[in-house]
């Protein structure tokens, strides 16, 4: 029982970190049309730049706060250098083709990802460190027993919890929100509209951004930090995604807590080894039974 | 696919025969290894000229491919005793049945729903060699080579080395795979592909089953990666570490900085890529780096060519050295 508890808490928390990591990559999938490979690697490095300001003597909350503001700015970095050139490239030979216009953004996000891990392999010489955790990682104690849960999980699933908030209020009350909506959902009639679509374009890579680099620092004080290993952390972000529906906020969140869980249970009941095969199992019967996810719209499978 | 055998595909294939032969009479060992790895990749490569530039279907998975020839060849070799040449097309069979399996899946599948199912199949397929240790040998794999040169090939052409014995086995593989790719290309599969990745509905109104030539484009390029996998395992061991999903990026950068839809592209990809470490040595020799930025800087490299290829010169190396020339598209 207390097995199963435990299994239960670690899943939710990191249940929660999965579904930051699927909010910001149903974010620039809704606001730019592109599956973000290099969104963890934004984060990884994020994270290096706030684990190197703590070690240097900066209190942690200073660090979490300059890590988003680098997450934000490396979002939008990334779309004013690379995703804006090359969407204007449509009418190339390369891209000429709905297959070819989902793949080749893609690619390049590899590429992205490629040079974040090798800039912080150069600048932090790639030793695997630890990142702190602003409260205690240790079963908490209540009354003499030791709960299932530590105060840390709890901290995430807080902060998560008040992000997920602070989202939906932006998306549903805010006037930016609703142009993001209306972008996401008929780029055309957007802009005809006097939406400003490639600045709303942007700003979803920037809030993406800043969503990855919260998730990048609240994974890593039980990862540890090195230049590759959020990759995983990407991998289930995607499979959350697809799971819950790679347009549907709420389903991205929903596939991030169902795959922690399952993911956790995996880890206590069987063997952390199984964790890949349990994804891709997971992954597959997602896509042959309910290929759009479990909130996803039908057209969004764009074909 | 044999239908449309072209004596110039034929001419070309002996051409590259020779010129390879050539360079690895002439080039050291360690250099005729890196060749070795250059010809194997060029194969594996092929498989992605395939399927995403022949047919638009991407994959971060011709790794896990890979892995399954390998493993394949390596089981045969052990368990069945046979020669390194018959496991090798053994595994290639084997390969084809995989990406069938694969393909039946992957043709639902597009863009980036297809990207990243196959980048969890890179990660998924090498941990089930640790999950079934006693047949797949687990972290540490199972050792295998090409065996000793053939006493009457060393009699015809003199003392054979180790590496140049490796060089010379896989060889005929890769001109193979070669003459096999440039068919395809100037077929009528080739054509129906490329109507599948131009326009799917159009595709289909003239008479083409688009399910069907995904899938078939799968078996196809998984019987490329297969050929690759079994030749790149049989140079010493296969294991998780020899097949990790660096291997699948590495061939997926390859084929995008030679030129996605170019036979001659892979070929240049595969040699960039491999060669692209020693390149950066050479030049940057002399400038004392430390040590962590020399290990990064071919990484870093091939990140910034891949997006300066991706928005600049999509159509690679072999798109920019034929700009002036009508393209097959």
């Amino acid at each position: 029982m207390e097995q199963f508890l435990s299994a239960v808490f670690a899943g939710t928390a990191s249940g929660s970190i999965y579904a930051l990591v699927a909010l910001g990559l149903v974010l620039v999938w809704r606001g730019a049309g592109v599956i973000n490979f290099a969104q963890m690697g934004q984060a990884m490095f994020s994270t290096y730049v706030a684990s190197t300001m703590i070690i240097n003597g900066y209190s942690y909350w200073i660090a979490f706060f300059v890590a988003l503001a680098v997450g934000t700015a490396l979002g939008t970095a990334v779309d004013l250098l690379v995703m804006r050139p090359l969407s204007g490239k449509r009418s190339s030979a390369m891209l000429a083709s709905p297959a070819m216009r989902g793949t080749v953004p893609v690619i390049a996000s590899l590429g992205i990802l490629g040079i974040l891990q090798a800039a912080a392999g150069m600048i932090w010489a790639a030793e695997e460190r630890g990142f702190p955790a602003p409260v205690n990682t240790l079963g908490l104690t209540i009354g003499g027993t030791v709960m299932p849960f530590t105060a840390f999980d709890l901290f995430v699933i807080g902060i998560v919890l008040v992000t997920l908030i602070i989202t939906t209020i932006f998306f549903q009350k805010t006037g930016m929100g609703l142009a993001m909506r209306a972008s996401a959902l008929n780029p055309e009639v957007a802009r005809l509209s006097g939406i400003r679509t490639s600045s709303v374009r942007t700003l979803s890579w920037a809030i993406s951004g800043a969503a990855s680099s919260l998730a990048g620092l609240l994974v890593t004080p039980n990862t540890n930090l090195s230049p590759n290993t959020l990759d995983l952390i990407l991998i289930i972000g995607f499979t959350a995604t697809v799971i819950g529906g790679l347009d549907s906020l709420p389903g991205g969140v929903l596939g991030g807590f169902i795959l922690g869980l399952v993911i956790s249970f995996v880890n206590v009941y069987s063997s952390p080894s199984d964790i890949f095969l349990a994804i891709l199992a997971l992954l597959l019967i997602v896509l042959l039974v309910r290929p759009q996810g479990i909130l996803g719209s039908k057209e969004a499978r764009r074909v | 696919m044999f239908k449309h055998f072209q004596k110039g595909n034929a001419i070309k294939s002996l051409i590259f025969f020779a010129l390879i032969f050539y360079f690895g009479k002439v080039f050291d060992p360690y250099n005729q290894g890196q060749l070795s790895v250059v010809l194997i990749y060029f194969i594996g490569i092929l498989s992605i000229t395939l399927l995403t530039g022949l047919s638009g279907q991407i994959s971060l998975g011709q790794g896990a491919l890979m892995a399954v020839g390998g493993y394949t060849c390596a089981l045969v070799v052990l368990n069945l005793g046979l020669s390194y040449w018959q496991s090798i097309i053994i595994s290639a069979v084997v390969s084809l049945i995989a990406g069938w399996l694969l393909g039946i899946t992957a043709a639902r599948l597009s863009g980036p729903y297809l990207a990243g199912t196959t980048l969890v199949i890179a990660l998924a397929i090498p941990s089930l060699a640790t999950r079934f240790e006693s047949v797949f040998g687990g972290d540490v794999g199972l050792s295998v080579d090409f065996g000793n040169p053939p006493e009457w090939l060393s009699g015809a052409i003199g003392e054979i080395g180790y590496e140049q014995w490796q060089l010379f086995a896989i060889l005929p593989f890769a001109t193979i795979a070669l003459f096999l790719a440039l068919n395809i290309f100037k077929s009528r599969t080739g054509r129906s592909w490329r109507a599948v990745r131009d326009h799917e509905i159009a595709a289909s109104l003239t008479g083409i089953n688009v399910q069907r030539v995904k899938i078939f484009t799968f078996v196809v390029a998984s019987g490329f990666a297969g050929l690759a996998g079994a030749m790149y395992g049989l140079r010493g061991i296969v294991g998780p570490s020899v097949y990790p999903v660096s291997l699948s990026l590495a061939l997926l950068t390859g084929a995008i900085l030679g030129g996605l839809r170019s036979i001659a592209g892979a070929f240049f990809g595969a040699a960039l890529v491999v060669f692209l470490p020693d390149l950066i040595d050479k030049i940057t020799g002399g400038w004392e780096l430390a040590p962590q930025v020399g290990d990064y800087l071919p990484a870093m490299v091939s990140g910034i060519l891949l997006i300066l290829t991706v928005v600049l010169n999509p159509a690679g190396i072999a798109g920019a050295l034929h700009h002036h020339k009508p393209r097959h598209k």
